[in-house]
């Protein structure tokens, strides 16, 4: 007992210290919550925090991390409405994904901050404005842009396809060459079959920008018939990495991929240097996450300032495009001047930024995209 | 303990297979399961069935060699190397065999540099078959296990009378020796059988193909969809499956006089 009474007095003691305004009222304590993998909570907590409390010697920045997926974005919309009612929210900057992003402008949550950030304006993509149907202009600026694409094998490919017609002449011709992961090994084959949807479909800007209308989906009748006469000719891998795999291996010679992983993956000797990428039209889709500033979070001014560092160029280079080999949420051309030439050619030749303007596409909005995957298990894999 | 760690959960997970979104009972799940899985599921059975079968017989054969084989030398070597998958989990065994069993990969790259096969030969085991050598593989040690144990217990005044007899060490493996272990080997194999019926890692790692495994499913309905339902649906048919494991395990113990 008197063990579990010490334990408690001091988890007392500790909230007593951690509770704001007490002791010094200089400190200010930055909450930064992240939704996302644990590399994302620590690139804040190991390369901004120390940069933004150099700066700002006073405040201590706080990293947390709700995990990855929109489970992770969902986590923290619980947390800001759990406190609507009360005047100043502990969070101050949130990195959420799009469906949640969209969400919380509606419902008022968030504040319009970016025409008070210098790096607002450097933010022009289709994605900074729009989440999936939801305008989000001023609210949101994208920490990164991460995107799908078609890798290939240059050794086995001579001419690479540039459009979903081309990859299925050329899987046609060059059976149990093409490979890629179906819907329930991971998010690379689920966004190769949206895009195949959106290749196929006369009005795929509707399942971008909503509303939801079911009558629609008759129309992808034919695309499902046709993805499923084209896996007859192409090999299911066993997910996301399972094609990298493949590729790596020469058992296949193309697959859809994430740009950033297959970079990362290239970076660790485990595909070679010489295989490339193809972002073929109509597109693919791709997301990005976005900073955010809750409407009434408790230190508005700081929260605007690190994200101000958060997206500048240089930051944007050297974390986001350098560590983890994602498209800049701000505009590439800001970024060029920072990056050397080698970064800056690995990332953008084989994908130039035009390709990416033109082509990088959202997801679907929410029920859209569910029906897609349903309409796969059942058109195509039954 | 058991009741809440179990029990409850167990409950639970039987009453959201049977209600809607909404909370009014339905057979909804069933039916959809049964439309979008209902080739996953006899798929499932097959699988688990034909490496069940495939361990049965290897256990058998590895046990047989440990008690009636007579160079003490490969006895030895054979009791010495066959636990050793025992001790490595599923997922490790699964992504080890990712590596092992694909077209260019360990093993066909072994066969061509001895020039048992050439390069166009090789055929990649990455689908059901790659599910069925990860079970096997990983599931056999334990059966074996077991048999062997069951038959250096064996009274072997039976195996020497057989033999003074004149039988062959594969006649009294079959009569005299297999009949004696059964109970063991059909434990041993019902726990391998509801053991692999609950493994995700190895079919969602080796096999991308469709079909696939009715865990592969459930995991799918739950992450892509937040579809609790149709995943209870689900689990509540590999339940039912197992149940039957079970149910056919138990009367047998009655048939022999409720020993189990």
């Amino acid at each position: 007992m008197t063990r579990l009474k010490f334990l408690l007095a001091g988890v007392a003691l500790a909230m007593l210290t951690l509770a704001p305004g007490q002791g010094n009222a200089q400190k200010v304590t930055l909450n930064v919550i992240t939704a996302g993998d644990q590399n994302m909570v620590d690139y804040v907590k190991d390369v901004l925090a120390p940069i933004f409390e150099k700066d700002h010697p006073n405040v201590t920045v706080k990293s947390v991390g709700t995990g990855p997926g929109d489970a992770g974005s969902q986590k923290i919309a619980e947390k800001l409405q759990a406190q609507k009612a009360t005047s100043a929210w502990d969070v101050d900057v949130a990195v959420i994904h799009q469906k949640m992003a969209g969400d919380l402008v509606k419902e008022g949550m968030l504040a319009a901050y970016t025409k008070d950030v210098n790096t607002g304006k450097l933010s022009t993509s289709q994605t900074a404005k729009n989440a999936l149907g939801q305008n989000v202009e001023g609210y949101v600026i994208p920490m990164f842009q991460s995107q799908t694409a078609i890798a290939y094998n240059p050794a086995m490919v001579q001419t690479p396809p540039k459009t979903f017609q081309d990859l299925e002449a050329w899987a046609k011709a060059n059976p149990k060459k093409f490979g890629h992961n179906g819907i329930k090994g991971g998010m690379s084959g689920v966004a190769f079959v949206v895009g195949w949807i959106y290749a196929n479909t006369p009005n795929a800007d509707k399942l971008i920008s909503g509303p939801y209308d079911q009558a629609i989906e008759t129309a992808w009748a034919p695309a499902f018939a046709s993805l499923k006469e084209f896996n007859k000719n192409v090999i299911i891998t066993p997910g996301n990495a399972g094609t990298l795999d493949m590729l790596n291996r020469g058992e296949i010679a193309m697959g859809p991929v994430w740009v950033d992983m297959f970079y990362t993956w290239m970076g660790e000797g485990k595909l070679p240097p010489t295989m490339k990428l193809a972002l073929i039209g109509p597109g693919m889709p791709g997301q990005p996450m976005y900073y955010v500033v809750p409407a009434k979070a408790a230190n508005l001014d700081l929260a605007k300032k690190f994200i101000e560092l958060a997206t500048s160029p240089k930051m944007q280079a050297e974390g986001i495009v350098k560590r983890f080999n994602w498209y800049p949420g701000i505009d590439a051309q800001h970024v060029k001047s920072q990056l050397d030439e080698k970064t800056w050619n690995k990332l953008f030749v084989d994908v130039t930024p035009q390709d990416l303007a033109t082509k990088g596409k959202p997801f679907p909005i929410k029920p859209y995209f569910d029906d897609i995957q349903q309409g796969y298990e059942k058109n195509v894999m039954n | 303990m058991v009741l809440a760690l179990f029990v409850y959960p167990l409950c639970y997970s039987l009453v959201t297979a049977f209600t809607d979104k909404a909370g009014a009972w339905t057979l909804g799940n069933f039916s959809r399961a049964f439309e979008f899985y209902g080739k996953d599921i006899g798929f499932t059975v097959v699988i688990i069935l034909l490496s069940t079968a495939l361990i049965g017989t290897a256990a058998i054969a590895i046990g047989g060699y440990l008690t009636l084989g007579e160079s003490p030398l490969a006895v030895g070597v054979l009791r010495w190397i066959y636990r050793w998958p025992l001790f490595i989990p599923f997922v490790v065994a699964a992504q080890c065999m990712r590596t092992f069993l694909a077209k260019n990969g360990i093993m066909n790259n072994s066969l061509v540099t001895l020039g048992i096969l050439t390069p166009e030969q090789t055929v990649g085991f990455l689908d059901w078959r790659g599910i069925v050598i990860t079970f096997v593989w990983k599931q056999l040690p334990f059966v074996a296990l077991l048999v062997a144990g069951a038959m250096a217990a064996l009274d072997r005044t039976t195996i020497e009378a057989a033999r003074n007899l004149g039988a062959g060490r594969l006649r009294i493996l079959i009569e005299i020796v297999v009949p004696q272990v059964m109970p063991t080997l059909m434990v041993g194999l019902i726990l391998s059988f509801v053991t692999m019926m609950s493994v995700l890692s190895v079919p969602i790692m080796v096999s991308g193909e469709s079909p696939t495994m009715i865990t592969v499913d459930m995991a799918f309905r739950i992450n892509n969809y937040g579809d609790y339902g149709t995943a209870n649906a689900l689990g509540f048919i590999s339940y039912a499956l197992t149940g039957v494991a079970a149910w056919i395990y138990l009367k047998r113990g009655i048939a022999e006089g409720g020993r189990p």
